[in-house]
């Protein structure tokens, strides 16, 4: 073999990771971002550090002082929130996110049963990847995510047929209807729905994701607006929540995702 | 067909392999010989959207458009041998849409030979589109019936005029995007080492009959639902979704899996987006397609320069076809792939070629964990881990991912592979997952598939005949 030695490869091909290795530890982004209340407190940690053996002592405990969907807000989700700060600073990486959001989930199912009618869903999402499609990784990702924020998923699974989505979105009425594909074949199927959704004058954004889309294509069709990663689909579905129709996330899309 | 497994690696010693070379080379088409001497560019290619409409246009776009500029511009260069390799999309999967361009390009590899005497051959990677939910095998009656379709397209491909078959088998998926999402190394071990190379010896066993009923060559396959995901989830240097440690020890857990279609009777080339392809070629010496600088058209990697090291077919993945200025997309893509391989090519004319061998594999050889463990003499280590345990899918598995994170472990302590911290724990916590695991497969599966059959709600153990 011949010999490397003495080779600095820094000086040809570059370990940026190594450079960007950030020290900060989940302890010191808890010290500025959990709730200084003890109850709270604890319910907030067992979602950071992902202890989902413990999560459901801590809220049956919180639940004798706190009423429940303070629980929720102010402890579980207060959690998650430094999970995604964590996350964003590189410290927390995707099995985290799963984790931390697996728990949380156990957290507010104990505590919605204390709610008469259960709590509140931010809105419906429906979600499926393409027609002839059976890549879905990216679709279970960003269904997490978006459920560990409080969205209601109807997850259609992989390879939908285009007239089962329009069809689902007809019976769910959800805010947002999103679809992934990882080839540019299969990918056609998104203007296919979103010109049946427009002929029977539904007017709900159509996220097109994946591997073979890109924002031109996503903003090709008349509904289609762009998801780039997983993170990007909460705040993306906050904006719909908060009234932005497609047009607007499309005008304002930089600075929607500019923080995901 | 019974499988032959490898207890025995092909070469005496990682040095003996090199590009271009392969102790079982293969011919096949219009004068192609892989692994006998010469590296042969592949150019792989995708219609653009809207050719998939229908049959005519389909044939149009593959035949006409596509195979036409590629032959073409072999000639107009100087290339010797060019070999194209058709990836199926899904609208393929009915028989009326796949004849006519597998018949169109057999038929015009055939027209460019007889004209200038380019050698040229085309592979038929058919999509395995079967669904963990819907059933992995003939005869469980989903509602799409894939596991049907995938042997039918594997017939009417061969059928038709198809030089290689290959796929890019989905066994195992279900588990693995579980265990990627959730930095689960058992589970990756249990879906992909294990499940995977089990779906793998029930696929392949009938793709080398039906490869040999129509003297196609069987060529092979690639983890590209499983060890691909993981190393494209954890991406370049500016992405944090998973770790590279965890991706290279998954890579080395797919090689045992990958190998599987060599062990039913497969022949090779194998797959270029396999980067096991490393490893398997260490343990079986069949040639093996690669892929890395010469694929930025559809995604980077870490180790772009170390995958051609020894490989016998050098690709470019994977390009839509559209207009560059310097001619079509897989114009410009094989000139960039025909030059690299003349280059091989010309290393191993002068006796050179271990040179530009370890030119290649130094350039990426502490880039990061990934290419580390696929550096030719690292590769073959876990070759042997592998053939000592040839005899049983879960032990091999575990054998390649334990050697890989050690290798990994002791070139970090040795400094002369860099991990960051968060690298450098999560392969701690994998040596201890494995380490921990039983040593009897009826142990690892009982306790696999009580964990795992109450975390993933379509994983069904009948999938896999168990």
């Amino acid at each position: 073999m011949v010999s490397y030695k003495g080779v600095d490869y820094g000086k040809i091909l570059k370990r940026y990771d190594i450079g960007a290795q950030n020290e900060a530890t989940p302890e010191s982004i808890a010290k500025k971002m959990l709730p200084s209340d003890p109850v709270y407190k604890k319910v907030a940690e067992t979602v950071l550090y992902m202890k989902f053996k413990e999560v459901g002592p801590a809220v049956t405990e919180a639940l004798k002082t706190k009423a429940p969907l303070a629980v929720i807000n102010d402890g579980l989700v207060v959690g998650m929130e430094a999970v995604a700060k964590l996350y964003a600073e590189h410290i927390y990486y995707l099995p985290e996110i799963m984790m931390a959001a697996k728990t949380m989930e156990i957290g507010i199912a104990i505590a919605e049963k204390q709610i008469p009618g259960g709590r509140e869903t931010k809105g419906v999402v429906v979600m499926h990847a393409a027609e002839g499609d059976p890549h879905d990784i990216g679709k279970n990702i960003a269904a997490v995510m978006l459920r560990s924020t409080g969205y209601t998923i109807i997850d259609m699974g992989k390879d939908v047929a285009v007239v089962d989505v329009v069809a689902e979105v007809k019976k769910a009425k959800p805010m947002m209807v999103t679809g992934t594909a990882l080839m540019t074949t299969t990918m056609t199927a998104f203007p296919h729905a979103a010109a049946m959704l427009v002929k029977d004058g539904i007017n709900i954004p159509f996220m097109a994701a994946g591997g073979a889309v890109n924002r031109d294509f996503a903003e090709s069709f008349d509904l289609g607006i762009y998801s780039e990663k997983a993170p990007q689909t909460p705040p993306i579905a906050d904006k719909v929540r908060a009234g932005y129709d497609w047009k607007k996330i499309r005008a304002e899309w930089e600075n929607i995702v500019g923080g995901a | 067909m019974a499988s032959t497994k490898y207890t025995k690696m092909a070469y005496a010693h990682a040095d003996d392999m090199v590009f271009g070379t392969a102790k079982s080379p293969v011919s096949y088409g219009f004068g192609i010989k892989v692994g006998a001497g010469r590296v042969i560019p592949e150019l792989n290619y995708a219609p653009r959207p809207g050719s998939e409409k229908d049959a005519a246009r389909l044939k149009k776009e593959y035949v006409d458009y596509i195979s036409k500029d590629v032959l073409e511009r072999a000639v107009t260069v100087g290339f010797p041998d060019v070999q194209m390799e058709t990836e199926w999309v899904s609208q393929m999967g009915q028989p009326k849409m796949a004849q006519p361009v597998v018949e169109g390009q057999k038929a015009i590899c055939e027209k460019f030979h007889e004209e200038y005497g380019l050698n040229c051959a085309v592979r038929h990677t058919i999509p395995d589109q079967r669904e963990a939910e819907q059933g992995l095998r003939v005869g469980m009656k989903g509602s799409h019936a894939y596991p049907e379709h995938l042997f039918g397209c594997a017939d009417v491909a061969c059928e038709n005029g198809a030089d290689v078959l290959s796929c890019e088998t989905m066994g195992g998926k279900e588990i693995a995007d579980y265990a990627t999402t959730n930095g689960d190394i058992v589970a990756f071990l249990f879906g992909i080492g294990y499940l995977g190379s089990i779906d793998m010896e029930y696929v392949w066993s009938e793709f080398v009959n039906i490869a040999k009923k129509n003297k196609t060559v069987a060529g092979g396959d690639t983890n590209c639902a499983g060890a691909n995901t993981s190393m494209f989830m954890a991406g370049g240097f500016l992405d944090n979704d998973v770790q590279r440690t965890y991706s290279a020890v998954t890579r080395a857990i797919a090689s045992a899996r990958t190998l599987v279609a060599w062990e039913c009777g497969a022949a090779g080339p194998d797959k270029d987006c396999g980067y096991e392809g490393p490893i398997c070629k260490s343990i079986a010496g069949k040639p093996t397609a690669q892929e890395g600088k010469n694929c930025q058209c559809a995604h980077c990697d870490l180790q772009g320069n170390l995958m051609a090291q020894i490989c016998d077919l050098w690709s470019n993945e994977s390009v839509e076809y559209h207009p560059e200025f310097g001619g079509t997309s897989v114009q410009c893509w094989l000139g960039s792939l025909g030059y690299e391989v003349s280059l091989m090519n010309t290393a191993i004319a002068t006796g050179q070629e271990k040179t530009l061998r370890d030119l290649y594999m130094i350039s990426d050889r502490t880039r990061g964990p990934e290419g580390h463990i696929l550096a030719y003499d690292n590769a073959y280590k876990i070759g042997e881990a592998i053939t000592k345990e040839g005899n049983n899918y879960y032990l091999r598995a575990k054998a390649a991912g334990l050697e890989a994170a050690h290798i990994i472990k002791a070139s970090n302590e040795s400094k002369e592979l860099a991990l960051t911290n968060k690298q450098k724990d999560v392969l701690l916590s994998m040596i201890k997952e494995l380490e921990a695991l039983p040593t009897e497969e009826s142990k690892f599966f009982e306790y696999c598939d009580k964990k795992y059959s109450e975390l993933i709600p379509n994983y069904h153990k009948k999938n896999y005949g168990l």
